[in-house]
């Protein structure tokens, strides 16, 4: 049976050694916070998460959502740990406590999420959807709107969902139909029809509020005549108690690859009498107010893809050092010799290895993403908190998506190494694998994330953001030089910063020309390279930190930073550099195409 | 009513052990500690006991080293109101408490000045797995004890309680003051909620050291231990699996009896 879940280790060397995050205990803002409490914080996270979320994301797997009569009835097995979740309050672990949330610094809280989402992602996705509506209403809404709904939705009591799509507007969201009228009472009511809505009808909570964007009668066509509106499944009378059903009907649910406990639902607004709505925030603005949640949920899938990747690494690595089969390559032919574990094999040290070496920069990376947030709340200057804004925004796409590409071929991997146990149900792999393959497709799909990577936070940022990070990693590589063991790393994760440096900047560049629609045929695998390069980037910061602790007891594990670095920046970053020279390619044979011709 | 919890902080089961060089006990550097299970399930019982009574306080008494304040913070969250932290470090790694004798001896004389009417221990820590601590504790303070309980009701003067027996239970009273051992089953222990995560770490802990509960050092640690570990090690590493070939269930099934009869001499 799985018990570990997430590799502790790893994530005490990102936090305290990588990234110092005892350096926030100085500020005011966390002044009655400790390591003790950080350590006892993730200790708790992981206890819960082994104990009592784990055992039930197989049966929540296995006996999925029923959707009868218009309703939604989720695996009885999810109750207990939602019940867990809410009253141990672990739904809002960096929000205000003032509105139910624990005021935890964005690292810590990623580390504690990292368990939780590897033991559950299914029970991690009720809990992010009302975490991300309650974070919407905290920003933009009334004092009225945010005393009736935020608390219910940060600690779980509620659910929330996200009633973006429609059947004709699902990346091109100015497309959407969905309109709203306004009442006397100043309420609007709302008609349309939405698709692909997670966990848009559900037993699990007494009330889901449904943030919807539509359209007020009259408004401007496209996204600028969009508005967010609060649709609670049960209308919420001005005391907090519940009033009558709203009309929100859930006329069906999908079908799905994985998550199947996370309903993913159609829902019809005002088919069959009144859907009453709340307007958030201005009108026509509702897509600001949408992006700003978007971002953090993004972050947040990212996460979902990671610890997919990283749940399936550690499968494999039990595995192999458990399953024995063949002789050592060394003592092929001599049939006396024992079996050994698989562990053993090349072929298969070099998958793990592979593995280990996307999962520990992966986590390096998201967990310098929640740093930087934390840094930026915390920077005493103007000039600090635009450097780690830019930093962060520059850091999303790159998160969301190189984490869901990089966790979901880990996962294909590790069911290779598990051979044809992988494949079958008995073994945790292929269920990771289903449930992960969605976070590179929803919430912005990865190639919405390139197109914002390029079009948004590489030209739109004028290269600000860019010289942040080529900053950054810059340093690092100054430092690491300074260590001759690991010179020709740094030396190599040097060359491989400059050449990103220029090809963003020629692409940039080519946006301003007709070829422009080039540009964005290579912005995915810009996207990607950009990835890997952050990633090299990473595993030379863990080696030059690891380099200097090698007298210490823990030899093996330091040595192993060093050797991951290795591999990574000798084996992955080359092939990285001749994708950097494909991104120079111009004319993109994939615009230049005649369609008839695919 | 007053109850007393005894707690032991023992090696987390889900992390790995080494053997020290000495050959006589664990390496603890980098060792992860937990709650014993057991008194998980003790400190879960007198809560329920607190609350469903009201006007009631849960002690914590505990023995051992200075990390020992982790599993204290967890039990505070958890939500005893005070707790009793004997420190039993005499010299560097020398410890008082290293056989079940001198642990009990320690917890009985830490009792001596507080008031309780119910002691709740349980039945065994999963590290050295004597079975002897609770047991001990009773017998110097003249209790009487009920183990491996399943199931408890107190009134203000006696409890009543299901313990298990081989092959069934029994329901068995006592008079209070007792003393009573948790069993799996009894019920499910709480996770500490995030608010008393916080709150915990603003709690006192009653920290004593040996002289302070009127106990000699000398007459402690190895030289007062009636038990001493001579050598410890791993059980042997599991063989590889032999599997049996043979054309039907049939075959296989007389094959694999044949084993066990002449290799395995278990049949």
């Amino acid at each position: 049976m799985l018990t570990k879940i997430a590799d502790q280790r790893d994530i005490d060397f990102v936090l305290y050694e990588q990234l110092g995050i005892e350096s926030l205990l100085t500020s005011k803002k966390y002044q009655d916070f400790n390591k003790k409490m950080f350590d006892m914080v993730l200790k708790e996270a992981k206890n819960i998460s082994v104990k009592e979320f784990l055992p039930a994301c197989a049966e929540c797997d296995k006996v999925g959502v029923t959707f009868k009569d218009n309703m939604v009835t989720v695996p009885d097995c999810l109750r207990k740990p939602h019940h867990l979740l809410f009253k141990g309050e672990w739904g809002a672990l960096t929000e205000d406590p003032e509105y139910g949330g624990q005021g935890l610094p964005f690292t810590i809280a990623q580390a504690a999420m990292e368990y939780i989402t590897a033991a559950n992602q299914i029970l991690v996705s009720y809990i992010w959807l009302g975490h991300g509506a309650g974070k919407m209403i905290e920003l933009s809404g009334t004092q009225k709107q945010k005393d009736l709904f935020v608390e219910k939705l940060y600690t779980g009591e509620w659910g929330g969902s996200m009633l973006l799509t429609e059947p004709e507007a699902g990346s091109d969201v100015g497309a959407l139909t969905t309109s709203a009228k306004k009442m006397d009472d100043g309420t609007y009511e709302l008609t349309g029809n939405k698709i692909f809505i997670t966990n848009g009808e559900q037993n699990l909570t007494d009330n889901i509020i449904h943030p919807v964007l539509a359209r007020i009668e009259g408004a401007p066509q496209g996204t600028k005549g969009i508005s967010l509106f609060i649709v609670p499944k049960i209308w919420v009378n001005d005391d907090g108690s519940l009033g009558e059903h709203n009309d929100v009907l859930c006329t069906g649910v999908e079908e799905k690859m994985g998550l199947h406990g996370s309903p993913t639902c159609s829902l019809s607004l005002g088919s069959r009498g009144k859907c009453r709505g709340l307007l958030l925030g201005e009108a026509n603005k509702g897509m600001e107010i949408m992006f700003h949640m978007m971002n953090e949920v993004r972050l947040e899938v990212g996460t979902q893809g990671f610890t997919s990747g990283s749940l399936a690494y550690l499968c494999a690595l039990d595995h192999a050092k458990q399953r024995r089969q063949g002789r050592s390559i060394e003592k092929v032919g001599d049939e006396e010799a024992a079996q050994v574990p698989i562990i053993q094999h090349p072929d298969v040290r070099r998958m793990l290895l592979r593995m280990k070496s996307y999962v520990e920069g992966m986590r390096s990376l998201i967990y310098y993403t929640a740093f930087c947030m934390d840094k930026k709340e915390l920077a005493d200057n103007d000039e600090e908190r635009d450097r780690q804004s830019k930093l962060v925004e520059i850091l999303t796409p790159v998160v969301k998506a190189y984490s869901t590409e990089k966790g979901f071929d880990v996962c294909v991997e590790a069911m290779q190494v598990l051979g044809g146990y992988g494949y079958t149900r008995e073994y945790p792999v292929e269920q990771i694998l289903r449930d992960c393959k969605i976070a590179s497709i929803y919430e912005g799909s990865n190639g919405i994330q390139a197109m914002d990577f390029l079009g948004r936070k590489l030209f739109g940022n004028k290269g600000k953001a860019l010289d942040c990070l080529v900053k950054e990693m810059k340093e690092c590589v100054a430092v690491a030089k300074e260590h001759k063991a690991i010179k020709d790393l740094a030396t190599d994760v040097e060359k491989a910063v400059d050449k990103l440096e220029e090809i963003c900047r020629n692409t940039m560049g080519v946006i301003m020309s007709r070829q422009m629609p080039s540009a964005f045929a290579s912005a995915h695998p810009l996207l990607d390279v950009t990835g890997d390069v952050i990633v090299a980037w990473m595993h030379l910061w863990r080696a030059t930190l690891a380099q200097t602790r090698l007298d210490s007891k823990d030899r093996i594990f330091y040595q192993g930073k060093i050797t991951t670095a290795q591999f990574f920046i000798k084996t992955i970053l080359p092939v990285a550099m001749g994708k950097l020279d494909a991104v120079t390619y111009e004319e993109n044979p994939a615009v230049i195409m005649e369609e008839g011709a695919f | 009513m007053n109850i007393v919890v005894l707690m032991k902080q023992v090696p987390d089961t889900e992390a790995p052990v080494e053997i020290a060089e000495s050959n006589v006990a664990i390496d603890t550097e980098d060792t992860k500690w937990a709650i014993n299970p057991y008194d998980e399930f003790s400190l879960e019982e007198a809560l329920l006991i607190k609350e469903a009574k009201g006007d009631s306080k849960v002690t914590l008494v505990t023995v051992g080293p200075d990390h020992v304040a982790e599993a204290i913070r967890v039990a505070y969250a958890m939500g005893v109101d005070e707790a009793i932290h004997i420190n039993d470090e005499i010299d560097d790694e020398v410890y008082g408490a290293v056989d079940p004798h001198t642990t009990a001896a320690i917890i009985a004389a830490a009792l001596k000045d507080v008031p309780f009417d119910l002691i709740i221990a349980g039945q065994r820590a999963v590290d050295d797995d004597s079975y002897l601590v609770p047991a001990l504790v009773a017998n110097k303070l003249n209790l009487p004890i009920i183990s491996l309980v399943t199931k408890q009701e107190t009134t203000d003067t006696e409890i009543n309680c299901v313990q298990s027996i081989d092959g069934g239970t029994a329901v068995v009273k006592a008079a209070l003051p007792a003393l009573i051992t948790t069993q799996k089953g009894i019920n499910e222990p709480r996770y500490p909620n995030f608010r008393a995560i916080m709150k915990a770490k603003k709690k006192k802990v009653d920290e004593r050291e040996l002289e302070d509960i009127g106990l000699d050092p000398e007459n402690f640690g190895i030289n007062g231990a009636k038990v001493k570990i001579r050598s410890m090690e791993f059980p042997p590493e599991r063989g590889q699996g032999k599997i049996i070939e043979g054309s039907s269930p049939a075959e296989k099934a007389k094959i694999l009896v044949n084993l066990l009869k002449e290799e395995a001499s278990v049949i």
